[in-house]
This record gives structure tokens, C-alpha cells and sequence, in this order.
């Protein structure tokens, strides 16, 4: 398998550099501080303000994660070993993609301690807007995770990759307020774009398959994108 | 074996090849030589399927590169300019990267590594991580990443760049070696290298086929008319003019050897040599050096590149 063979690579050079371990040093010190903080301020056995503050600690960290996918490739002129190898973009960018979500889900997992501490404290948890808050982090992922790989094909510097897709998911994030600023279809047109406002829904406990259609046709756009912006290069 | 028709690229509104046209038979290797940006990377990317060529048709083993990239690209072992190596990964889990992209299963994989690293002389490196090593040995993992696959085209953008003269020689003997098997496409500015490797020479400049031929019909025909360098001491009422009118353009450089004059003449004949070695003799003139004068390949090249000739030879 390819798609497997790249993504295998992908992870193993993800922690031959300083940056996964960076990256996951600071958001577990993060969230384990707004587990505190939040508890407690509120004294409320929830969940949902950590799940929410992550989301967006995640949204600042996952450019960081996805700038080098196929940025550094093209710098380094490895690309030219991919494109004249019997593979096509897609499976390179799925694989990408995939590489960078496992990591993304062992980062989440990581945080699963949070639940497990609050549960033995409070045995009656409500565990569902718990799992359904979860499962809206791994989609919200994947959609963080799709927009930088799509950013990452546009330019072989990864800074500007990053800011690329720090851009866009910011926007994406705040696209909500639209509905606030024209009460009429038009706003609420643009807010049905927002990320922030699915994934708020997640946090409540609802899971609705609208929902989960957004994030992936979301997130399968992005990756069909990156798959065209690659194939492009060859024709500049 | 491959085959470029017309081949034309255009970057925006830079041509870097214009109707290129080339063939390369089955076991033969290939030289192609220009001066930087002559196009040479140019034609090796398009024949890869990393670029694609703004008009004309290519093959490779009888498929077409636009038609059939995948089929071509499984054929095909590159070196580009720049190996591409991930420098945080061991030989060894490199070489097993590439072999899986290559798509070779698992127990040839392992085989057809041992033997390319026993081949390349990299079967002492192969724990290394590639940050480790020297310009040489990078050079070598590239070439191993070329081969691993057992291809039948090998395409390799200047091999030899940066490395030590001991090492430009094992990579020369190997391709010769290399040669048996496969069907080999390289790009150089050096000339030697041509000369000791190719066995067919495509001389490219601006983009366009200056010459085509093999590297002896090259020098032959570059050297035109038959030429020496002589050095010789010739005694103190020696009359030059006997030297000019045998040969009316000889350029003679006065006592620039001590007590001797050096001068190259270029003859019509072989024959004029011959009297005009007897007249010198004749007139107790002492050689100390007759040279004939062949062009190299350099000539050939600078001649062609630098505009001179280039209707004719082309």
C-alpha cells in the first residue's frame, strides 16, 4: 500500500524533528491548565468550556503540524523522487493526510485523561456530550488537518504555508458572526460555513448527521484541492 | 527504447526546448551535454512525467508519457540534480521507502536492496542515517534509490557533480557497468566524462540539438585539416620563411623555449609533412617536440556552443 507506505515515512520524520514534541508539550500544558482553571472557577463536572478552549488551541497549533507536509518536500526536492514514482498525488496527499490526523488523534487521546479523572470524582458523569464533543474534535481535525495540507502544496516555504492556513481556519472559525451582523439568509448562509458553530453543537451533546456531512465533504474539498494544486505544479 | 518527437517546452514565455527530437536504442548510454540551462535538466524532467512538455510526443518502452505516465514511471530509475533524500532517515529505511512506493513486495525488496548497496558500495552505510553522510555517499544513496527497482531506463541528471576525482571514476566505471542492463540517459558538463562513458553524445545548446554523433565521429570531424605543434632549435641563419612557404599559415612563436621557437602549422595534406620534415632536417634544424593536434571534445563543444559551425554540424 502507497497510501500506507507514505504515511508511515510521514510519522517517522514527524518525530525525528523537535516539532511534534513541541507542539505536544504545549497543548497538554495548556489543557491540563484550563482543566483547573475551569474546574475550578465553575466547580461544574462539564466538560465542554476544556473541550471548547482546545478546539481552539488545536485551531493555532495544527498549522504548525500540517506546514511541512508537502512544503518541505518541494525545498528539498524530494518531491521530484514522489512525482516520478509510480504514484499518483492523491494517494501522496492522502497519505499526508493521514499521517498528520494519527497524530492529531494521539494528541487528542492524550487529553482522554481529563474525562477519566473527573469521572472518578463525579461517578455519575454524563458521558454524552463527552463522546459526541470528542468525536466533533476528530472531525474538526480532520478539517484543520485537510485545509494545511492544502495550504502546504501552494509554497515551498513553510512559513507562509502556515499563515496560509492559520488564515483560513480563522476565518472558517469566525464565519459565525455573520448570522449576528445580517439577520437574514445571506448571514445565515455564510455562518452555515462556520467550523466553530458545528463543533459547538458537538460539545452540547448533539450529534447531528448534518453535522458530520459538513466536516467531511469539508474535509474531502480541502484534500481534493491539495490533490489538483499538486498535480498543478507540473503544469506551471 | 525512448523516444522524444518535437519536443518543445516553454517556461511562461522562456523556451527551454525547442523541437527536440532524440532516440536512444536499448543498452546504449546516452550523454547529454550542454552548458548550464542549456535545457539538458529540461528534457530529463519531461522524459521522467515530472514535467510536462508544452507540445511533441514522447516514449519510453513503448509508452506514450503523456498516455500512460504510470506505465513509464514504473520503467524508469531517476537521479535528479539534487538527490532526494530524506536526510532524518537511514539508508536502509530510505531505500525501503522508495522500494515501497516502487511497488516491490516485501521479500524483493529486501534482496534488491542488499544487492544495490553491495553494488554502489554502500552495504557498509546502510544503518547510517543520511545527514551523516558526505556529498559521496549521499550521491551513491540517490543512484541506489535509481536502481532499486531494477528499471530498464536509467536517467541520471549529472552523477558525478561534487564528488572526489576517486569517486567520479567508481561512478563512471559503474555506469559503464550498469550498461549491460539497463538503458541509460545522462547530462554532464564535463567532457571527459563523455568521452569516457557515452557512447553517443547529444550536444544541446539554448534548448536546441547542436550536434548528435558518436564521440570519435565528433573529434574527427571537428579536427578538419591535419595539425601539428612542433618545437624545434634551429641554427642561427635559419631563414623562417622556408616554414611559411610550405605551410602559408603557420604561427611561429619566436624562442619561446629557451633556445627553441614553437610553432603550429596546419597542412592540407599528411603528405606536406613529410617534406617539409625533410627540408627542416636539411637544414640542421633539432626537434625537440612534433605534437599532431586533435581536437577534443572540448573543441567540438566550445565550437558548437559558442555559435561557430552550428548550421553545419547540426
Amino acid at each position: 500500500m502507497k497510501v500506507l507506505a507514505i504515511m508511515k515515512r510521514e510519522l517517522q520524520s514527524f518525530f525525528f524533528s523537535p516539532i511534534a514534541y513541541i507542539v505536544f508539550a504545549a497543548f497538554m500544558t495548556i489543557v491540563g491548565y484550563l482543566f483547573w482553571i475551569v474546574l475550578a472557577t465553575s466547580k461544574m463536572a462539564t466538560l465542554e468550556p476544556m473541550l471548547y478552549n482546545a478546539a481552539f488551541i488545536l485551531l493555532l497549533a495544527s498549522p504548525v503540524l500540517t506546514m511541512r507536509l508537502i512544503s518541505e518536500e518541494k525545498k528539498s526536492r524530494t518531491i521530484e523522487l514522489l512525482l516520478t514514482s509510480p504514484i499518483s498525488p492523491a494517494e501522496i496527499i492522502l497519505g499526508k493526510f493521514l499521517a498528520c490526523f494519527v497524530l492529531y488523534a494521539v494528541l487528542i487521546a492524550l487529553t482522554l485523561q481529563y474525562p477519566l479523572i473527573m469521572w472518578y470524582y463525579a461517578p455519575n458523569l454524563d458521558w454524552g456530550p463527552i463522546i459526541s464533543g470528542y468525536i466533533g474534535l476528530l472531525l474538526l481535525g480532520g478539517a484543520f488537518i485537510s485545509v494545511g495540507v492544502f495550504a502546504s502544496t501552494l509554497t515551498e516555504n513553510q512559513i507562509i504555508a502556515a499563515m496560509i492556513s492559520f488564515g483560513s481556519l480563522v476565518l472558517f472559525w469566525i464565519f459565525g458572526w455573520a448570522k449576528h451582523a445580517f439577520e437574514n439568509a445571506f448571514g445565515q448562509m455564510i455562518s452555515n460555513l462556520s467550523v466553530f458553530d458545528r463543533y459547538s453543537e458537538f460539545l452540547r451533546g448533539i450529534l447531528d448527521s448534518g453535522n458530520v456531512v459538513f466536516f467531511a465533504v469539508f474535509t474531502l474539498t480541502w484534500l481534493f484541492l491539495a490533490t489538483r494544486a499538486l498535480e498543478s505544479d507540473r503544469w506551471r | 527504447m525512448i523516444e522524444m518527437q518535437n519536443i518543445t517546452k516553454y517556461y511562461d514565455n522562456f523556451r527551454a526546448l525547442n523541437n527536440f527530437n532524440l532516440k536512444v536504442e536499448k543498452g546504449e548510454i546516452l550523454g547529454l551535454l550542454g552548458p548550464n540551462g542549456a535545457g539538458k535538466t529540461t528534457a530529463m524532467r519531461i522524459l521522467t512525467c515530472f514535467l510536462p512538455a508544452s507540445s511533441g510526443k514522447a516514449s519510453v518502452a513503448g509508452f506514450d508519457i503523456f498516455e500512460d505516465s504510470v506505465e513509464v514511471r514504473r520503467r524508469l530509475g531517476y537521479l535528479p540534480e539534487t538527490p532526494p533524500l530524506y536526510p532524518e532517515m537511514s539508508v536502509n529505511s530510505y531505500l525501503n521507502f522508495v522500494g515501497e512506493i516502487r511497488e516491490l513486495p516485501k521479500s524483493v525488496r529486501k534482496q534488491r536492496i542488499g544487492y544495490v548497496c553491495e553494488r554502489i558500495g554502500l552495504d557498509a552505510y546502510k544503518g547510517r542515517v543520511i545527514n551523516t553522510l558526505s556529498k559521496g555517499y549521499r550521491q551513491r544513496v540517490g543512484l541506489a534509490q535509481a536502481l532499486l527497482h531494477n528499471p530498464e531506463v536509467l536517467i541520471l541528471d549529472e552523477p558525478t557533480v561534487g564528488l572526489d576525482p576517486n569517486q567520479i571514476i567508481e561512478i563512471r566505471n559503474l555506469v559503464k557497468d550498469l550498461a549491460q542492463d539497463h538503458t541509460i540517459i545522462l547530462s554532464t558538463h564535463i567532457l571527459p566524462e563523455v568521452s569516457m562513458t557515452c557512447g553517443r553524445v547529444v550536444i544541446i545548446n539554448e534548448g536546441e540539438i547542436a550536434a548528435v554523433d558518436s564521440v570519435q565521429n565528433l573529434e574527427k570531424n571537428a579536427t578538419g585539416r591535419p595539425a601539428w605543434k612542433i618545437v624545434l632549435k634551429a641554427p642561427d641563419n635559419f631563414d623562417w620563411q622556408t616554414i611559411v612557404n610550405k605551410a602559408p599559415d603557420a604561427q611561429i612563436n619566436d624562442l619561446i623555449q629557451g633556445d627553441a621557437s614553437e610553432f603550429k602549422l596546419r597542412l592540407n595534406r599528411s603528405e606536406d609533412f613529410d617534406d617539409l620534415f625533410k627540408v627542416l632536417t636539411k637544414e640542421n634544424c633539432v626537434f625537440r617536440e612534433i605534437t599532431p593536434i586533435k581536437a577534443t571534445l572540448e573543441d567540438v563543444f566550445l565550437k558548437i556552443t559558442l555559435g561557430e559551425e552550428r548550421k553545419e554540424n547540426a
